[in-house]
């Protein structure tokens, strides 16, 4: 009855020794780290990773229950503790993996929105080139056009030009082309009047130089020297006045004609002869050299 | 007659003594040649591991460096043991060291991963930008 008591004792004693023993840091530590996993993304992304911690920690916790304090115990708890990180690492690679993945069809569809819009661009600048093009066409016709144009407006002055020296004195000069026609054709003496005879000579040059509407003429009225100054310059004026008048009646364009009297300012010859005073007495139409007016 | 009876039964046993004696000799012999003569230890599988971390650059990545270096230190351990004729603890220790070497390479993966994946994000972001 001792014995059985003493044995009773002894058993309960040993029993409660290993309910007490005190787990080690390295099966804490196991327990703590697959909590972790497989409560976090390791239950999806690496579950036979987080399936061969599970199983290295049953195999801790049974070394644990055979022999709590064992170097075997401990070790075992060590790896279950680091199968477990190796679980979350994996996890993590595998999400890592999938935010490349992500990242590389993002950057796919960003890449190819620019080339759709690029392209849409493209096929828009093409289609305002053509345009272009096609208005560049019509520009370089209208080019050549009026280049075409010009040169006949050149070839009509110089045909004018010819015609002009048949009817009436023609020199170049750097105020333009002067025609001179003598006054005395024109008007009768200290007249302002145009005589008939002059009118037939002025068709003649009015004919021509309506070939080349676009210039600017200047008529001036020249006397010899016999008379006043101002008697002179009021018959020159008055007599370049009519010749502009009847120019203007044959249709050449009023504002493109200007008319003066110079009187006895300008002699062209010697007031000393009756040639000379003759020659003196005269009108000019000046045809500008670089006049370039727009017809109306 | 009695005392040749008495000399019978003490003969016997000192045969069956003698003959115990030898078997527990020879078998106590074996035994000491066996222990003597043990497999080496088989560190192959935790040596190839950190051989792996070390290619992989876990020494650069510092979570894994600790790893690794824990699984160096572990079997040097083991191999203390081996030599200390403690070859259970040994085998024991080699598994920490596998199980470290294993994680260090894992770190080391997961650095670059990583690292990987900020610069393709940044990469579009970027993109995205000059594009707008």
């Amino acid at each position: 009855m001792k014995t059985n008591s003493l044995l009773i004792a002894v058993a309960c004693a040993g029993v409660f020794t290993s309910c007490a023993a005190t787990v080690p840091f390295e099966l804490v530590n196991a327990r703590e780290a697959y909590r972790r996993a497989s409560t976090g993304p390791a239950a999806i992304a690496a579950p036979a990773e987080l399936h061969v911690a599970n199983y290295a920690l049953a195999e801790a916790e049974q070394s644990f229950q055979r022999d709590p304090d064992s170097y075997r115990t401990r070790d075992l708890a060590y790896v279950a503790e680091r199968k477990a990180q190796l679980a979350e690492a994996t996890a993590s690679i595998a999400n890592q993996q999938k935010s490349q993945a992500q990242a590389k069809n993002d950057y796919q569809a960003a890449q190819g929105k620019v080339v759709a819009k690029t392209k849409q661009d493209l096929s828009q600048t093409r289609s305002a080139l053509a345009a272009s093009e096609r208005s560049g066409e019509a520009t370089a016709e209208r080019l050549s056009a009026e280049k075409d144009a010009r040169a006949a407006a050149d070839q009509r002055a110089a045909d004018a030009l010819a015609a002009l020296a048949k009817l009436a004195a023609v020199k170049d000069e750097a105020r333009g082309m002067v025609i001179t026609l003598s006054g005395s054709v024109l008007f009768a003496s200290n007249q302002a009047t145009l005589l008939p005879e002059a009118r037939t000579r002025l068709d003649q040059v009015s004919d021509v130089l309506l070939t080349t509407r676009e210039r600017k003429l200047t008529v001036e009225g020249h006397t010899d020297s016999q008379g006043s100054v101002n008697f002179n310059l009021d018959l020159s004026q008055r007599r370049a006045d009519a010749v502009r008048n009847y120019l203007v009646e044959r249709g050449y364009q009023g504002d493109l004609i200007q008319a003066h009297g110079l009187g006895k300012g300008r002699p062209i010859a010697d007031n000393g002869s009756a040639e000379g005073r003759a020659n003196n007495r005269r009108v000019e139409i000046i045809i500008e050299h670089d006049s370039r007016t727009s017809n109306p | 007659m009695k005392r040749a009876y008495e000399n019978q039964k003490e003969d016997p046993m000192r045969h069956i003594s003698k003959t115990a004696i030898m078997v527990f000799a020879m078998a106590a012999a074996t035994t000491a040649f066996a222990v003597g003569c043990a497999a080496p230890l088989r560190t192959e599988a935790s040596s190839s591991g950190i051989r792996a971390a070390e290619e992989v650059g876990a020494a650069k990545v510092p979570q894994a460096s600790l790893h690794l270096q824990l699984a160096k230190e572990e079997l040097d351990q083991a191999k203390g043991l081996a030599g200390s004729n403690e070859k259970e603890r040994a085998v024991s220790m080699l598994s920490r060291a596998e199980a470290d070497a294993e994680l260090a390479v894992a770190l080391s993966r997961e650095d670059a991963e990583k690292a990987e994946a900020r610069a393709a994000v940044d990469r579009v972001r970027q993109f995205r930008q000059q594009n707008k």
